[in-house]
């Protein structure tokens, strides 16, 4: 194992590049937001041509059994262009939990898969019962027995790509009550059954998202006593993401640089007084430390040994360390850093929203000071 | 860096930990328990010098032919690991992590062969002669001036922030050789044979700890050789900053500081929360700690990806930036010590400081050590270049990788 990415990991990452500054320029991103698409089609059918959808597969599912390394060299590109299409709630997460599914459900969720695989199919990953849902075992979203499965009545917040998806993995508890271990399972909902309604918005930094209501809602269990493979896909999801944050906060140390050398006020560019060129010395030090726990903590999951207080780290990291970055780089920009016209704040509200996902950061700076310094006996 | 679990590897820590549980003596040990800065109490520490050097494990970084160990950085990594989890007495960094590397990239044949074997062995201790009473972070104003007379030059000036001169037998310098054109293209630099020449005279200054750690030495026309000049004369500057880098870069930390937070836990099992129960179930402080502790884990991955020698860390900045981090957790790590401690950390204790003293502490070791550490840490942002200067030059090379 090595901390460096691969020869095939770098030219995927050259030719993901190459693609999106042709199709995914700051002003095509605009416009697409200001258009009625979620995201753009033709990016997500590249995606597939790429083989990013079926990256994290395993080769009897049609995948191409990739790596934890391979979905951070990828994320980290996605975060550079900022990219709204559903590579994490789709590929990562509801993909993943298809792919584990054991249940009654599961060749549906094989279908479902390989629909993904294709580019053709989208699946909506929904767990958000509020400030993240770190723990699974919090989730609280009733599932009641039924002839044919379960029947689902609760809500669920930020479920992106909802109203594009075929289907929905739904978190829910099928017995015992929040907080406690047992009881979660993972819950197959298909878009048109009924008692399902949404509530359509996009996200402040340009997902297609929907808060999504269950009343009496009939669904098939993917997986039962499900809490530990709810971490799990978690835990992959916080890698997808803190690799966007990263590649984020690379393009706005980079840009805040560049501003800094160029605008010129007193006479002199403003990079040069003191107090801003500090600033970007603390920026280019948060950038250091936030980019060099992705690509460890990145190698201890392709090593199986990361367990939740690395992840916890990760996730506290990017979080903070991103939001220091990025609530600089607007003060460096000063006034046109608050604008909608420049990149800037809207990497600053991709970060925002990196954090606010399964657990901000306090929680996970808990997570990791609950246990920090134990000595392993 | 490999990260996988290799059995050579683990054959190796087992080795490491043997000795390390074995060769100390109970004062080493003590030692490393008291202290309370870069710099640890100097005769039990120089003792533990000679007994690793025994061993041929004093300078594990040094090249093979000068004494190193020939360890791939995985062990090292793992020396350092199995030392920092003893809370054994870092060795000091002036001969072993300075001096001795300086003179090993920029030194003659003779001087290697007439300093290095002292340096390693820890027969020599060698102060540090760089700051002046009017220069600190603007060094190359510095005024200390070597005059040529004969085969000698002769040295008038002064110097301060000599760490432990007074027990040090010799010291390398910065002097002005030259006040013609920029101010940095008239230094030079001398390795000086002896600390008790005459008209040279040694100051200690007590620290906010009460301690003498840090000196001040005086120079009235003290004669030493021109041979004891590394590289050209006027040249001192560029060979300062080469050595600049050993004194910022590429250290391990991050076992050590693991290990202060493992002591700050066990001393919060031990300490009352005000709101009844234990300091160490109180989620304000296991929020706090686990910042501390991320900053920490964020640490080690920066200086193992260094280690590796990975593109990312390839950066002409990076020893400004270790240099700040590195020292910025630590002051954070002693705010919380004493935090912990709380009112227990406020007696003077000088006394019961002393390793093998005669005087009970109040309190525990943790509350004993805390406020020294506390105290003595303000001067890690300040040292080898304040922070303040090193975002400058991080500053400086923003735009270029």
């Amino acid at each position: 194992m090595d901390l460096t990415f691969t020869d095939e990991q770098q030219a995927l990452r050259e030719s993901l590049a190459r693609y999106l500054d042709r199709t995914y320029t700051f002003d095509q991103r605009q416009k697409l937001l200001q258009s009625d698409s979620p995201w753009s089609a033709d990016v997500w059918r590249h995606f597939a041509e790429l083989d990013l959808t079926a990256l994290p597969f395993g080769e009897d599912a049609g995948g191409i059994g990739g790596t934890a390394a391979d979905l951070v060299a990828v994320g980290e590109v996605l975060g550079e262009y900022l990219c709204v299409e559903p590579y994490v709630g789709t590929v990562l997460l509801a993909g993943r939990a298809l792919a584990t599914a054991t249940g009654a459900a599961g060749d549906r969720a094989r279908e479902l898969l390989t629909g993904i695989i294709a580019g053709d199919t989208h699946v909506a990953f929904a767990h958000e019962e509020g400030r993240g849902t770190p723990a699974a075992a919090q989730v609280a979203l009733d599932a009641v027995d039924a002839a044919d499965g379960v029947r689902l009545t609760g809500s669920k917040g930020l479920v992106i790509g909802a109203a594009q998806a075929s289907a929905y993995v739904v978190t829910a508890r099928v017995a015992g009550v929040p907080g406690s271990g047992e009881g979660v399972a993972l819950v197959l909902v298909e878009a048109d059954a009924p008692g399902l309604s949404l509530r359509n918005y996009r996200t402040v930094d340009g997902r297609a998202a929907a808060s999504v209501e269950f009343r009496d809602t009939p669904g098939r269990v993917l997986a039962d006593n499900a809490t530990g493979l709810v971490g799990e896909i978690a835990g992959t999801g916080i890698l997808g993401l803190a690799a966007e944050a990263v590649g984020a906060m690379g393009v706005l140390l980079k840009i805040t640089v560049e501003y800094g050398s160029t605008r010129q006020q007193f006479g002199v560019p403003i990079g040069t007084f003191q107090a801003l060129a500090h600033r970007m010395a603390n920026m280019k030090m948060a950038y250091l430390q936030a980019r060099a726990t992705l690509l460890y903590t990145t190698a201890l999951v392709e090593a199986g040994t990361a367990g939740p207080t690395e992840i916890a780290v990760l996730k506290a990291q990017v979080g903070r360390l991103g939001r220091t970055l990025a609530e600089s780089a607007v003060q460096v920009h000063g006034g046109i850093g608050t604008t909608d016209e420049l990149p800037v704040g809207h990497y600053l509200k991709r970060i925002l929203a990196v954090e606010a996902m399964f657990g901000d950061s306090e929680h996970h700076l808990r997570t990791v000071g609950a246990t920090a310094g134990v000595v392993a006996s | 860096m490999n990260l996988d679990q290799n059995p050579e590897l683990e054959a190796f820590r087992a080795q490491v930990a043997e000795f390390l549980d074995t060769a100390p003596t109970d004062a080493i040990r003590e030692a490393g328990r008291r202290t309370t800065s870069a710099f640890a109490p100097f005769d039990q520490t120089m003792e533990w010098q000679r007994i690793l050097n025994d061993k041929g494990w004093a300078a594990p970084g040094w090249p093979v032919e000068y004494g190193g160990t020939g360890w791939s950085i995985e062990q090292r990594y793992v020396f350092s690991e199995e030392y920092a989890r003893r809370d054994l007495p870092p060795l000091l960094p002036n001969g072993l992590k300075m001096i001795g590397p300086l003179i090993i990239d920029k030194g003659s044949e003779e001087q290697k062969k007439r300093y290095l074997p002292g340096i390693l062995s820890g027969e020599d201790y060698w102060t540090q002669g760089y700051s002046e009473p009017g220069s600190g972070s603007d060094l190359a104003s510095l005024r200390c001036a070597a005059v040529r007379d004969g085969d000698d030059y002769v040295i008038n000036g002064s110097k301060i922030w000599t760490t432990l001169a007074h027990r040090a037998n010799r010291m390398f310098m910065l002097v002005r050789t030259s006040t013609e054109g920029r101010k940095q293209a008239g230094i030079s630099f001398l390795l000086l044979d002896r600390t008790d020449y005459p008209g040279m005279e040694i100051r200690p200054i007590v620290n906010l700890a009460g301690e003498e750690e840090q000196c001040e030495v005086f120079f009235e026309n003290v004669r030493v050789p021109q041979s004891s000049r590394v590289g050209e004369e006027n040249d001192g500057w560029a060979i300062s900053k080469h050595l600049l880098t050993y004194e910022r870069g590429a250290n391990v930390t991050a076992p050590q500081m693991w290990r202060r937070v493992q002591r700050i836990r066990e001393a919060a099992q031990a300490a009352p929360s005000p709101y009844g129960g234990s300091l160490a179930d109180d989620p304000v402080f296991q929020r706090d700690l686990g910042e501390l502790a991320a900053d920490v884990a964020s640490l080690e991955h920066v200086e193992k990806l260094a280690l590796s020698g990975h593109p990312f860390t390839r950066d002409i900045a990076m020893p400004s930036m270790n240099k700040i981090l590195g020292t910025e957790l630590t002051q954070r790590l002693t705010v919380m010590m004493t935090r912990i401690a709380g009112v227990a950390a406020l007696p003077r204790q000088l006394e019961a400081m002393e390793v093998g003293a005669a005087a009970e502490p109040l309190g525990s070791e943790f509350e004993l050590t805390a406020m020294p550490w506390y105290l003595n840490s303000r001067a890690t942002t300040i040292y080898a270049g304040t922070n303040e200067v090193q975002r400058d030059l991080i500053a400086r090379t923003l735009g270029r990788r």
